[in-house]
């Protein structure tokens, strides 16, 4: 084993605590929205008054996704105002021809096995970048979009219905947007495994100890091993 | 019928009573969601007002919206109702047939050139000029835009009008369209359903008689006042969805219990439309009240997501019928699968790389 020659605080306590927070909320909102579509118990005969069943897991839901929203909100007003060079939007611009150049493509290159060296980035590299737009910003911005719209069914002329009803006509109504929300939350277990793939890979090809870096916030650099 | 009579003048001939002509205002002002104080403009426009006329054309339609229409078990007040639209032009309820029909709905046209209602049941097929739907020697399509020119306000009166319903569900052969996809600038209010609720559809036609003006609209176009909240909003299986108690199968105690049909399919959840609250046939039941999941027929198109008995919709995908879970659980899979091959890769490339630094350093 190489000797560590460097320690870099990459992930500052702000980026831990909305990553943690984050994975847990999308768990819970997975595990429970999924409940709502499919409720499994059925309670024993009797008067529905004694039950919660689906009441309780729906109130989960709804309470998880607003610390999910203030997380993102948070998570966002830090890459803003944080200051923070390793968590800001700067350096992301998928628009600009120049951006997709050199960095991107050796970064794609290399997982595709066409060359033999890793680049190395402190941050995320190019393509990690791109899935986390795509997966958690964009991914984040519709679950929560769609599912304010849901919720705001519930109380018409509301905050909600108010602010995010037009997404219901725009997706060609009530059921079709409680489709697409669906189908839409199957973009965490697959975003979770390339995550964790990516993750460990990386940790044992290039040694930066990236899986712990989330709960220390320190990456490391690792010296090469002298034969 | 004389022209230009009000409804009370059509009440007085038919031998109704003052009190139960202010007893049917109430109640209309009731179905529009108005408050008590609007009854008063009510009594107002129905004594003061002219009926409004009406045309009424059906195009691509089953003729549900006009059965639900004439089908009401309030008589006193919906017959009357009825008779008192000024329906000056109906192909499915005129005596008169051929040019005599075409030619009262021309001078109709004429004498109340931008007063008239054009009340449309069913779309047009769009498709070869509109030759899957002929009436009266002309295609359909024509004689909507024809009609559609000189009216005041156009009523889209069931699925068909407002959405498509099951002449666009897919694979859509005759290209059949919804009025709003055809008549860009007349004001349009949707009244969908399979058929609509009929004291929705005369509450509309009221709303219009009174006040001269069309009924708020929600976002997809139908009236506030009938289609503002979901039918699970109100249903009174609702309790039984908070407590998770569900209908399974048909034959089980569940079903004789009448608990919540949810796992049935029901699309209550997503249906916007008064079924909960006004009921059918003079509140007698709804589809829910007798044991059925809500289809959602009053949903845009309600009949390209089905299953009706199942909660999520079928959709194709790989050539396949497929659905939200099924695709999710495959691009998992295919996730998963990447991410195995990859690894593997990167294990056979790193063994050989080592073999090689090896054979260097001997």
């Amino acid at each position: 084993m190489g000797r560590i020659i460097e320690e870099i605080y990459v992930w500052r306590l702000p980026v831990r605590l909305y990553h943690w927070i984050n994975a847990l909320c999308m768990v819970a909102l997975f595990v429970t929205g999924m409940y709502i579509a499919a409720p499994l118990f059925n309670p024993p005969l009797g008067e529905a008054v004694f039950y919660k069943g689906m009441a309780w897991w729906r109130y989960l839901h709804f309470v998880v996704a607003f610390i999910f929203i203030a997380n993102f909100l948070f998570r966002l007003y830090w890459a803003l105002f944080g200051g923070d060079k390793y968590a800001r939007f700067g350096g992301f611009r998928p628009w600009s021809p120049s951006w997709w150049g050199k960095p991107f493509r050796e970064q794609v290159e290399s997982y595709l096995f066409l060359r033999s060296d890793e680049p190395n980035y402190v941050g995320h590299n190019p393509v990690a970048a791109l899935a986390h737009f795509l997966f958690i910003f964009c991914g984040s911005i519709f679950m929560i979009f769609s599912g304010l719209a849901m919720y705001g069914e519930n109380n018409p002329g509301g905050f909600s219905e108010t602010l995010f009803g037009w997404m219901i006509p725009l997706f060609g109504g009530s059921y079709t947007l409680h489709f697409i929300h669906h189908l839409g939350s199957w973009m965490l277990p697959i975003y979770v495994i390339m995550h964790l793939y990516a993750v460990i890979r990386h940790d044992v090809v290039d040694r930066t100890s990236v899986t712990s870096s989330i709960i220390t916030g320190y990456k490391h650099k690792v010296e090469e091993e002298p034969d | 019928m004389q022209r230009n009579q009000t409804f009370a003048d059509v009440f007085r001939a038919r031998g109704v009573s003052r009190r139960d002509f202010l007893k049917f205002c109430s109640l209309t002002s009731v179905y529009l969601g108005l408050s008590p104080s609007m009854v008063p403009n009510i009594v107002q426009a129905m004594e003061n007002k002219p009926r409004t006329p009406v045309i009424w054309l059906h195009g691509l339609e089953c003729t549900c919206c006009s059965e639900s229409f004439i089908r009401s078990s309030h008589p006193t007040i919906e017959d009357l109702l009825f008779n008192m639209i000024s329906l000056d032009y109906d192909d499915l309820l005129s005596a008169a047939a051929g040019t005599q029909l075409e030619d009262q709905r021309r001078r109709i046209m004429k004498e109340y050139k931008g007063k008239y209602i054009l009340a449309v049941e069913g779309n047009a097929s769009t498709k070869d000029d509109g030759v899957y739907c002929m009436v009266g020697g002309d295609s359909f399509l024509n004689t909507l835009k024809e009609t559609a020119a000189d009216a005041a306000a156009i009523i889209a009166w069931g699925s068909c009008a407002s959405f498509g319903c099951v002449q666009n569900a897919h694979p859509n052969p005759t290209g059949a369209a919804p009025i709003s996809d055809i008549i860009k600038d007349k004001p349009i209010v949707k009244v969908p359903g399979c058929p609509p609720i009929s004291e929705v559809m005369t509450g509309v036609i009221a709303h219009f008689h009174t006040f001269g003006t069309l009924p708020d609209l929600d976002r997809l176009g139908r009236p506030k006042a009938f289609y503002k909240t979901r039918i699970h909003d109100k249903c009174y299986r609702r309790a039984f969805f908070d407590a998770g108690m569900f209908v399974e199968s048909f034959e089980d105690e569940a079903t004789r219990k009448g608990w919540c049909l949810y796992k049935m399919g029901c699309k209550g959840p997503t249906t916007y439309n008064s079924c909960s609250k006004i009921q059918w046939n003079g509140g007698t039941s709804f589809p829910i009240g007798s044991g059925h999941p809500c289809i959602g027929c009053s949903e845009p198109n309600f009949w390209d997501r089905g299953p009706f008995y199942q909660r999520l919709a079928e959709v194709p995908f790989l050539g396949t019928d497929s659905n939200a879970d099924k695709i999710g659980v495959i691009a998992v899979g295919a996730a998963a699968a990447g991410a195995a091959a990859h690894a593997a890769v990167t294990a056979v490339k790193k063994a050989k790389e080592e073999k090689h630094d090896n054979k260097d350093k001997a």
